[in-house]
């Protein structure tokens, strides 16, 4: 029913409220959900213009451009191919504004304008590779290898996209794992279990890490596209990710290069080796493909990558050292890691060109991003990917703003391309400092890199990540317990499974940061009717 | 079978890291460099004037410090390691020769490296890199690491004596150890094994756990002994076996499997002497230690191998083992939350009997395996369904 309204005060407080959108302590945005679903009973009123703007520019515009990119990236009728065919597909596309309602919860202004064209960009990435996976694919075309099939270049996820420039004016390079896992989780929680327990029901025992088991379980169900004549594997770089390699092989049964990360990689003599193995995988290429390496090319989409380095850095900058930073953490965290890995392309530079407009905006009026930041938190080790949102849920509840994060630092690097030896040199740093290689596993000094970013980004509160299955991060869990507390830093561990939301659920990392906020901080949550609700059976 | 002399002083030696063969080696001035893998060559840490010493932690069923450090979700033998570094267990070394060839056994030795563990001031811990891979780039550089991080370190360290002549003699030294194992190993062949899985699993561990020079006139004797010993009139067991599988030091387990009626003859796991005790051959002129990094790459059959060729060329070595060693089944083991070896065993399961028809067994242990009811449930079953596919094919 209706709340009467009493008094003139109420009437302009109403229609305050109705023009600028409630401030943060009287929003209630865990009374939008309908119960368990984690979906919205109606969409939040954020006040005029900003209701306006993510209607409009955001959900309206995203939701066409999603159309707009089947169409430009090879059809309808592949992608309904692709949707009949493969099931991570279907489950995870009609899922994907509510993806960005989940990210974008409660965010105003700037943060509105800005964040949301991280999430465009993975998007249409995502579109355009999966998109090329079904033109590409023997499966959809009665076993068949068509041109675009001879065209492509499968490879794990963990090799990076940059090793293929050579050949960007004649092939695609797609990442096997990319979407069908990695993006699908993100978007929907649900989709990769049924590739867990796949894998488990051939007879691998539940404990290594789940990613390796989804990505194992999408060859067990014949769920992934055959889109290339060969495949470049890469050690990922764990003993489980080595091992899925190992058994995607005998269900691919193609030719195959490995070219794994090395496991200790501060030394000269290690270096050497890995510049060897790129060389020998471009020989590999060759080999397959007949088709010469070109040095112009790399030489260009490297160059093309450092612009992207170069507004990262710039953005950095902003983050660490104002609170003009228009970007939450969901959307730092998940675009960094995603464009850094995949190599350059024409859609990045497209939407840093739009953030840049915003940052420097906001920079020039100050704006403070984040008004009701109570802590700067740095998020360490490697994050839950069902519950990657979880940045925009801490802000909206405790006002734990995630500044930076452990993913978007790891390629911190410019590619140097004034010669073949140096590009080639940078190209093998980079390869090693690969997702999980350079801070989950093998040498403590980089794992130890929390300390000096904590400081370089002005944070005073750490939420370490702690992925139960990963053997490297258990394996070092006492030396962070001990470091926390001889330095005093207050630190959240959150214990999850990386894609798997039923070994941790989402209300239960929800449960241990409102205990640690409550008992040790004793602090009042900004939005109560956060801290507890029950979406286990949402996307 | 009449007892082997040494069994029982085997058997003893094996019950500390810090044995009495150890002690010996200490007080005639030796350094006792630690391992743990396979990749780390055995060979280059008996240089003269130190000694090679695999660590276990043998009786360690509860590693509760250890687990602060690591937690409960990592593999047992890992922890247990650090669970006896940190009770004092290995303070005899001088350095540990570390490898990151599996995540755990890393973090155990990335602890010893930070922690003030060893109670020795002048400990060390040296990490090398070893390849994925059989390639000419993987060989190159595995021989350069493990020119500067052991050869370099033992020198500059402990002024350990590297020189050709002193690789060549270690090279001797590690072929006479490796001749005499293969040499007993060789009667687990027979029809009627007159050596058991058992007894050769104690002999072979001796070899990788005391200062060679001081084994090897055990190791001589007993060989000399297996030349003469009867097999019993009625063989004891019912079936004969291939044990596959991740780390293993624990004589036990395969007392376990030969209590059910397997007869386990041939020890492919980490601590087993099919890949460790090759011969070590170097060709006319060619670099004592180059011989080393090709050798220790070629001769392993590690999961950890990505290329395709090497891949499935395990699969096959596997199943040549079971027809040399004239094995009527494989048991595959992994220690729980080994993650190379929970996928190789999948895969081994299921490749084994589907390309080369071999009955497999497929078991997840711990490194102590108090749960041996359990086992001896599973190994008992196995061993039944050998023998019905034997009468099934009218053997």
């Amino acid at each position: 029913m209706a709340k009467k309204i009493k008094n003139k005060e109420e009437l302009k407080k109403l229609a305050k409220d109705f023009w600028y959108g409630k401030p943060h302590g009287e929003r209630h945005l865990g009374e939008l959900y309908i119960e368990k679903t984690g979906l919205y009973k109606h969409r939040e009123w954020r006040g005029v213009s900003d209701t306006m703007y993510y209607f409009y520019n955001v959900w309206l515009y995203n939701y066409a451009m999603m159309v707009y990119d089947l169409i430009r990236y090879g059809g309808l009728g592949v992608f309904l191919k692709g949707v009949w065919r493969y099931r991570w597909v279907g489950q995870t596309y009609l899922t994907v504004m509510h993806w960005f309602d989940r990210g974008m919860e409660g965010m105003r202004g700037e943060v509105l304008r800005a964040a949301p064209w991280h999430y465009r960009g993975m998007v249409s990435e995502t579109i355009r590779q999966f998109q090329h996976m079904f033109a590409a694919d023997a499966n959809l075309h009665g076993g068949k290898h068509n041109d675009a099939w001879h065209h492509t270049m499968a490879h794990n996820e963990t090799v990076w996209g940059g090793i293929f420039y050579p050949w960007r004016d004649k092939f695609e390079n797609v990442a096997m794992e990319m979407i069908p896992y990695f993006v699908t989780c993100h978007v929907n929680s649900h989709t990769v279990q049924n590739y867990i327990d796949a894998v488990q029901s051939i007879g691998l025992p539940g404990d290594p890490c789940p990613m390796c088991q989804a990505e194992a379980g999408l060859f067990v169900l014949d769920d992934m596209p055959d889109y290339s004549p060969f495949v470049i594997t890469s050690n990922e770089a764990c003993d489980a990710s080595v091992s899925t390699s190992i058994l995607q092989d005998w269900f691919l049964d193609k030719p195959l290069f490995a070219m794994p990360q090395p496991m200790q990689f501060d030394d000269p003599l290690v270096h050497k080796h890995c510049m060897n193995e790129i060389e020998e995988c471009w020989k590999f290429i060759e080999e397959q493909t007949g088709v010469p390496f070109n040095w112009e090319m790399l030489k260009k989409h490297l160059e093309q990558q450092n612009e992207l380095q170069e507004f990262e850095h710039e953005k950095w900058e902003v983050s660490a050292k104002t609170n003009s930073y228009p970007i939450n953490g969901v959307a730092q965290a998940l675009y960094r890691i995603y464009y850094s890995q995949d190599g350059d392309h024409e859609i990045w530079h497209h939407c840093d060109k739009k953030v840049r407009k915003v940052l420097e905006r906001c920079v020039r009026n100050k704006t403070n991003t984040f008004p009701n930041t109570r802590h700067r938190v740095i998020a360490w080790s490697c994050a839950p990917l069902f519950f990657s949102n979880w940045p925009t849920w801490a802000y909206n509840c405790w006002g734990l703003n995630v500044i930076i994060n452990m993913d978007s630092l790891m390629f911190d690097m410019t590619i140097r391309t004034d010669s073949y030896e140096h590009a080639l040199e940078d190209m093998a740093t980079y390869h090693m400092w690969a997702p999980m290689r350079r801070m989950a596993v093998g040498g403590m000094h980089h794992i130890f890199e929390l300390w000096e970013n904590m400081e370089k980004f002005n944070c005073d509160f750490v939420m370490m990540y702690d992925q139960l299955q990963c053997k490297g991060m258990q394996g070092v869990h006492g030396l962070f317990e001990d470091e926390f507390r001889d330095r005093n830093i207050h630190a959240i561990w959150m214990p999850h499974a990386l894609p798997d939301s039923r070994t941790v659920t989402r209300a239960e990392i929800r449960r241990i940061v409102n205990d640690y906020m409550t008992t040790v901080m004793h602090e009042e949550p900004l939005d109560p009717s956060l801290l507890d609700f029950d979406d286990s059976m949402g996307w | 079978m009449k007892d082997l002399k040494h069994l029982i002083y085997f058997e003893d030696l094996l019950q500390e890291a810090n044995n009495k063969l150890v002690q010996q080696a200490k007080s005639e001035g030796k350094y006792a460099i630690g391992y743990t893998c396979f990749f780390m060559p055995e060979v280059l840490l008996d240089l003269p004037g130190c000694f090679s010493v695999r660590l276990r932690a043998p009786r360690c069923t509860s590693p509760d410090i250890a687990t602060y450090y690591m937690s409960a979700r990592v593999c047992h033998y890992g922890r247990s390691l650090f669970e006896r570094a940190l009770e004092g267990g290995y303070n005899f070394l001088d350095a540990q020769m570390a490898t990151e060839t599996c995540t755990v056994t890393c973090r155990f030795q990335e602890h010893l490296q930070r922690m003030d563990v060893i109670k020795n001031p002048n400990f060390f811990c040296e990490f090398i890199d070893v390849p994925f891979k059989k390639t000419e780039n993987s060989y190159v550089h595995y021989r350069e690491q493990l020119r500067f991080h052991v050869l370099g370190k033992l020198h500059e360290k402990l002024g350990v004596d590297v020189s050709d002549e002193a690789l060549m003699a270690a090279i001797e030294q590690q072929n006479e150890v490796s001749r005499l194992i293969n040499e007993i190993g060789d009667y687990r062949k027979l029809d009627n094994p007159t050596i058991t899985g058992y007894e050769f699993a104690v002999i072979q561990l001796v070899s990788l756990t005391c200062p060679k020079y001081l084994i090897l006139p055990y190791l001589r004797e007993t060989a000399e002994e297996l030349k003469t010993r009867e097999p019993d009139a009625k063989p004891d067991f019912r079936c004969k076996v291939v044990l596959a599988g991740s780390e293993n030091d624990d004589p036990d387990f395969t007392k376990l499997i030969e209590s059910c009626g397997a007869r386990v003859v041939c020890d492919r796991y980490c601590y087993g002497a099919v890949e460790s005790r090759q011969i070590i051959h170097v060709a006319e002129g060619q670099d004592p230690l180059d011989a080393i990094a090709r050798h220790y790459l070629d001769a392993s059959n590690c999961p950890r191998f990505m290329p395709q060729d090497v891949m499935r060329g395990r699969k096959k070595e596997l199943a040549r083992l079971v027809k040399e060693y004239k094995a009527d089944g494989l048991i595959v083991a992994s220690n729980k939350f080994c993650e190379y070896w929970s996928y190789e065993r999948v895969i081994d399961t299921i490749v084994m009997k589907r390309d080369f028809d071999i009955p497999v067994c497929s078991i997840e242990k711990e490194y102590i395996n108090a749960a041996s009811g359990q086992l001896r449930t599973r190994f008992q079953a196995f061993v039944e369904s050998v023998e019905i596919k034997k009468i099934q094919e009218g053997k």
